[in-house]
């Protein structure tokens, strides 16, 4: 037992108290989801929590809404693709990144993440306007690059904090037996941050399956993501259909947790 | 002096990427601000200070404006509240139990900001789980109406934020020496000693970009208070996003977004400011 635990141990009432408001507080961090979960599964007719009894046919309803399950494969369509490119762009990124040091490179990594650290509100309200110049405006092209956008530093950050873990001194032996640029990365550098490039893509992905603001202002003509539809259905309908589609949503974010733990441990990715 | 290297040249989608798609875009709706409104087109085709003008002119502006701002630091600061001890009692996990603990900060991370204002929904309802456990425990005798009111609009917030705020407060209290606190224990120091003189300075850096994330996301966050904060009351997002979807002026919509940015990054420079003195101590 460390040093810090064994000053801070001393059973007590403080101790239980402390102990109470953290269970207090999880319970508010995972109290939304799992009201959502269990509305899901009613039997009755309402939201409601606990549900009225058990069955599935809110799901059923889910895959008999067309406007939901056009949303949700246009959620997911958009989300492969921006997965694809951010990868691909994020990695490409991050061997440039690995030359720098020092400043330049703390300046790097700040421009990479901008689009994460500028409110997407403001994004948005830029995006729309450019796209609409570059007659781009209410496609879903434009929908797509703002996504790609959006999404880019989640795979970037996860791509470059896995190549930090590869040394420099594999790439100089593999350059010194003489293989080329393109060898060493495909043969060396890849597989080594081969986690970190599969769990930047897996963030890239759910953040832009769950993207709304950029979504309302860029929507294309006649198409909805998933979230933008269910917040019409939330607002015009308000039926356990919205909490099934809300823990499909959810089921993808646990996966995506799971994966990630597999992956690099969660531990490490956050 | 070495030449750049040609692997520097693989960055090039990557900035165009951010260059065209973002900081384009935002200088271009800066310039956005001082268009006149159009008559066919969303905007017109010349200059003018009129929004700004409008703005400044209108206490119906300065009161949303406020509003906005003052949520936002009501949110930041009970997230701050919320996180801590969250934050705390990570740091001093192992193992499974460690594993376990992330996971449940990162899964409502991944979990959309809709998604997890619609539980909201769920448990603040007329009868609710919320408004059953309150009156089982008899606070209040019949149900509350907390849909469409500000206080849910901040709880959903804070909600929304807190996993922003403990993972890096978490990996600042994880680089804390031990020792460091076993000295100062060791040496007659109180626990609360410990905390005010050696914890939550070395935790600060942590703190601060926390505190700057949430705030700045805070006060353009959209999605919330469009579901949750009902028709009355207006924050900024909710009219800008309305000046440019519903009545489509883009112009005057713009000069609001630039409004709330600036008054944001006027104060995340005073909060820096006040707080130069405590990031100064931490790093001692």
């Amino acid at each position: 037992m460390s040093g810090a635990t064994s000053a801070f141990s001393h059973q007590g009432p403080v101790n239980i108290a402390f102990g109470a408001v953290i269970v207090l507080l999880y319970v508010f961090l995972m109290a939304p989801l799992v009201m959502i979960v269990g509305a899901s599964f009613t039997g009755g007719l309402l939201i409601d929590f606990p549900p009225q009894g058990l069955s599935l046919k809110w799901y059923f309803e889910f895959f008999e809404r067309r406007d939901l399950v056009d949303g949700l494969l246009m959620s997911l369509r958009i989300g492969a693709i921006t997965a694809v490119v951010t990868m691909t762009v994020a990695m490409m990124a991050a061997l440039a990144g690995q030359v720098l040091s020092g400043r330049l490179s703390g300046w790097f990594q700040l421009g990479m993440t901008l689009p994460l650290l500028v409110p997407e509100l403001l994004t948005a309200v830029g995006l729309l306007f450019f796209l609409y110049k570059i007659e781009l405006g209410k496609t879903v092209v434009g929908l797509q690059m703002g996504h790609i956008l959006m999404s880019f530093p989640y795979a970037y950050v996860s791509i470059a904090a896995a190549m930090r873990q590869v040394p420099a001194s594999l790439e100089e032996a593999s350059a010194s037996l003489g293989a080329t640029g393109w060898q060493t990365f495909r043969l060396v550098i890849l597989p080594l941050v081969m986690p970190g490039l599969a769990m930047g893509g897996i963030f890239a992905f759910i953040n832009s399956f769950d993207l709304y603001t950029i979504s309302l202002l860029l929507k294309p003509l006649g198409g909805n993501t998933l979230p933008l539809a269910l917040f019409d259905f939330l607002t015009y309908e308000f039926k356990p259909t919205a909490a099934a589609a809300a823990t499909l949503s959810i089921l993808l974010s646990i996966l995506g947790v799971a994966i990630v733990q597999k992956l690099v441990g969660l531990q490490r990715a956050f | 002096m070495r030449l750049p290297s040609p692997r520097l040249l693989l960055a090039i989608p990557a900035i165009a990427l951010i260059f065209v798609f973002m900081i384009l875009p935002i200088t271009n709706m800066a310039e956005m601000s001082f268009r006149t409104t159009g008559t066919k087109d969303p905007f017109g085709e010349d200059y003018t200070l009129a929004h700004y003008l409008r703005i400044f002119g209108d206490t119906y502006y300065w009161g949303v404006l406020l509003r906005s701002l003052l949520t936002a630091a009501t949110v930041t600061v009970l997230c701050l509240l919320v996180s801590y001890p969250i934050a705390w009692h990570m740091s001093k996990a192992k193992g499974m139990k460690a594993v376990f603990l992330y996971a449940c900060i990162a899964s409502p991370l991944m979990t959309g900001v809709l998604v997890r204002n619609f539980g909201w929904m769920i448990v603040a309802a007329l009868n609710g789980p919320l408004n059953e456990t309150l009156m089982a425990l008899g606070i209040i005798e019949r149900p509350l109406r907390l849909l469409f009111t500000q206080g849910l609009v901040i709880l959903a917030l804070v909600h929304v934020f807190v996993p922003f705020m403990v993972l890096p407060i978490n990996n600042a209290l994880r680089n804390i020496s031990p020792t460091l606190i076993e000295a100062s224990t060791a040496m007659g120091a109180t626990r609360r000693d410990v905390f005010r003189d050696i914890i939550l300075p070395l935790s600060f850096p942590g703190i601060y970009p926390g505190v700057i994330l949430v705030y700045v996301l805070a006060v353009a966050a959209f999605v919330t208070p469009a579901l949750l904060g009902g028709q009355m009351v207006s924050y900024m997002p909710t009219l800008i996003i309305g000046e440019l979807t519903g009545t489509f002026q883009w112009p005057f919509g713009s000069a609001l977004a630039i409004v709330l940015s600036l008054s944001t990054v006027v104060v995340v420079a005073i909060f820096t400011a006040l707080t130069a003195k405590l990031m100064e101590r931490s790093k001692a």
